[in-house]
Order: C-alpha cells, then sequence, then structure tokens
C-alpha cells in the first residue's frame, strides 16, 4: 500500500526541513569558533597594547560602513542576504600607496634636516627637488578621505598582528552572519509550509472519515 | 538583488562591538545615529529595548546582531519580530556561550513538532 501525495510531499520537506537545520548548525559552529578567535585576538592586543587601548573610548567620531547586505524579499516571506564589501577593491591599493609612501616622506624629511644643519656645504641640489617632490604626494594623500575607512586605523597607525587577525575573523564573522540569516528565513519558510500541509491532510483525513 | 544595500546592526557587549566594527559595519549617519550599541553593566534594558524596536524601524538596516544575553533581556520584543527583514541573529558572548535551545528562531522550528502544531 502506497503513501498518498500529501504525506509524501510532507516527509519529502521533512527531510529538506532536518538537511537546512543540519546545514544551519554547522555553520552556527563555524560561526562561533570564529567569534571566539576574534575576542581572543581582542584580548591578546589588548595586553600587548594596554587596557585601555581597545575599548569603545577608540572609536572614531566619523564612520562609514564599509559592507552592506543586500536583501531581497520574496513574496512568500523568504529572504536572501547577499554581504558586499566596498572596501575590498579600494583597500588594496591604499595600503600599498602607504607603504610606498611612508618610506621616502620619512627619508625626505631627514634629509632636510641634513640640508638645514649642512647648508654651508651646498651639496645635492637635485636630491632637493626630489625632497620638495616627496612632500607634495604626501599632501596629496593626506588630504584623501578615505584615511578614517578602515577601522584599524582607530587603534593606531603600528597595531599589533593580534588586532589585524581579529578584524580578519569578524570580516567572516560578517559575511556567515548574512549566509545565517537566509538560511533562518528558509527554514522559517519550510516550517511555515509544512504546518499549512500538514493541517490539510489532517482536514483530508477527517473528511474521509466522516 | 533589489535597491541599495542595507547595513548590519549590533548590539552587544564591548569586545562583540569592537570586533565587528573592526570589521566595518560602523556607521553614524546624518542625524549622528549609531548601528550599534554597547552594552556596558548600567545599560537599562528600557535603552535595549527601545534600540533594538529603532533598529527594526530603521529600513537602512538588513541583519541585527545580539548577544543571547542580551536577547534573553528582551525576548518579548525578539519574539514579537516576525518579519524576514531585518533578520535577527543571535550570537554568543564571552561569558554567555550560545544556546541553541534559547534561539528564537530555533525553538520556533522546534515547535514544528509540539502537539500544538497536530491541532
Amino acid at each position: 500500500m502506497g503513501l498518498d501525495p500529501a504525506s509524501l510531499r510532507l516527509d519529502q520537506q521533512l527531510l529538506h526541513f532536518m538537511d537546512q537545520l543540519e546545514i544551519l548548525e554547522e555553520k552556527r559552529q563555524k560561526l562561533n569558533t570564529l567569534i571566539e578567535d576574534g575576542w581572543f585576538n581582542i584580548s591578546k592586543a589588548r595586553y600587548s597594547m594596554g587596557n585601555k587601548q581597545v575599548s569603545a573610548l577608540q572609536y572614531a567620531s566619523e564612520m562609514e560602513p564599509l559592507v552592506h547586505v543586500y536583501a531581497s524579499g520574496s513574496e512568500n516571506g523568504e529572504a536572501e542576504f547577499k554581504c558586499e564589501r566596498k572596501g575590498d577593491q579600494a583597500e588594496e591599493p591604499e595600503g600599498s600607496e602607504t607603504v610606498e609612501t611612508i618610506g621616502p616622506t620619512d627619508g625626505g624629511l631627514r634629509r632636510r634636516v641634513n640640508i638645514k644643519k649642512y647648508e654651508n656645504i651646498k651639496e645635492k641640489v637635485a636630491s632637493k627637488d626630489e625632497c620638495e617632490k616627496e612632500p607634495q604626494l604626501n599632501t596629496k594623500n593626506e588630504k584623501s578621505p578615505c584615511q578614517y575607512q578602515d577601522p584599524l586605523k582607530w587603534f593606531g597607525i603600528l597595531v599589533p598582528q593580534n588586532l589585524k587577525q581579529a578584524q580578519a575573523a569578524f570580516k567572516e564573522v560578517i559575511t556567515l552572519a548574512a549566509e545565517i540569516s537566509t538560511l533562518q528565513s528558509a527554514i522559517v519558510k519550510t516550517r511555515l509550509e509544512m504546518q499549512t500541509q500538514m493541517k490539510d491532510k489532517q482536514k483530508m483525513a477527517s473528511e474521509l472519515k466522516e | 538583488m533589489a535597491g541599495r544595500g542595507k547595513l548590519i546592526a549590533v548590539i552587544g557587549d564591548e569586545d562583540t562591538c569592537t570586533g565587528f566594527l573592526l570589521g566595518g559595519i560602523g556607521e553614524l549617519n546624518k542625524n549622528r545615529k549609531p548601528n550599534f550599541l554597547v552594552v556596558e553593566k548600567d545599560t537599562s534594558i528600557t535603552e535595549i529595548e527601545e534600540t533594538f524596536k529603532s533598529f527594526l524601524t530603521r529600513n537602512d538596516i538588513g541583519i541585527i546582531l545580539i548577544n543571547q544575553f542580551i536577547a534573553e533581556m528582551i525576548r518579548h520584543a525578539i519574539d514579537a519580530h516576525m518579519q524576514s527583514i531585518p533578520a535577527v541573529l543571535e550570537i554568543p558572548s564571552k561569558e554567555h556561550p550560545y544556546d541553541a535551545s534559547k534561539d528564537s528562531i530555533l525553538r520556533r522550528a522546534k515547535g514544528m513538532f509540539s502537539a500544538e502544531d497536530f491541532r
């Protein structure tokens, strides 16, 4: 004797529901581990920088989000979240620029001091030109409005590696959070569908009895 | 993908907020309203609830992350939220590990197999 189609559909949906719960649990575990890693690294950074150096006091007065979530809701109430990081493409070249410019400008300033000290010697006119050019480049970079955008800089220029590791962990957590939100929404939707199907089935069964 | 990108809001202890802000979710809008709340010892439940409700009404927020122990304080408000956007995600905190049995979504899913569903 075969099962009726309503029961079969319900069984299939239940299996799908269980699969979704299993994936959710896996992602949850990963999320928890990543958050724990993040806290651990924040604590390590606090230990090396000082107790008050990694706290809410260091938050910038101007903040711009680097991550956006694109939420698309369907008619049946299911929502899909997609994470998009604004700074990913822009940050890397910026970072490489700062690494390049910090070196030469420091050298330029040093040379300037040397030039003042040994003014009477009158040497290297060309190096003077270089010095003049380099600070110009530097001022251009200082004016760029993107400086406050990397939250790592709120805590100083030379932050410990642990803080960078914490940032990396939390970046991953954010992506995972969007995935989990999508999954949670799908679970709620599956649950609602199953409830309505179950009610329909019971209705049909009671009608057959009568 | 429809519309503009939304924000991720956080209600949590200092380290949780610091971590997520490091991740780049922080925003202070034109009215200087942040998308996060650092819950400290002296933060009242009313303040937490009001912030949570204000996040729910803001249409630029897509996901609300909240420490589970804080979610426990305002459980009625979280349970009352039935919309899929913004999604509410309960996360662990330093002193309180994540407990799936307390999670709103999983409790709803568990309810699937209760006697009430068969009525």
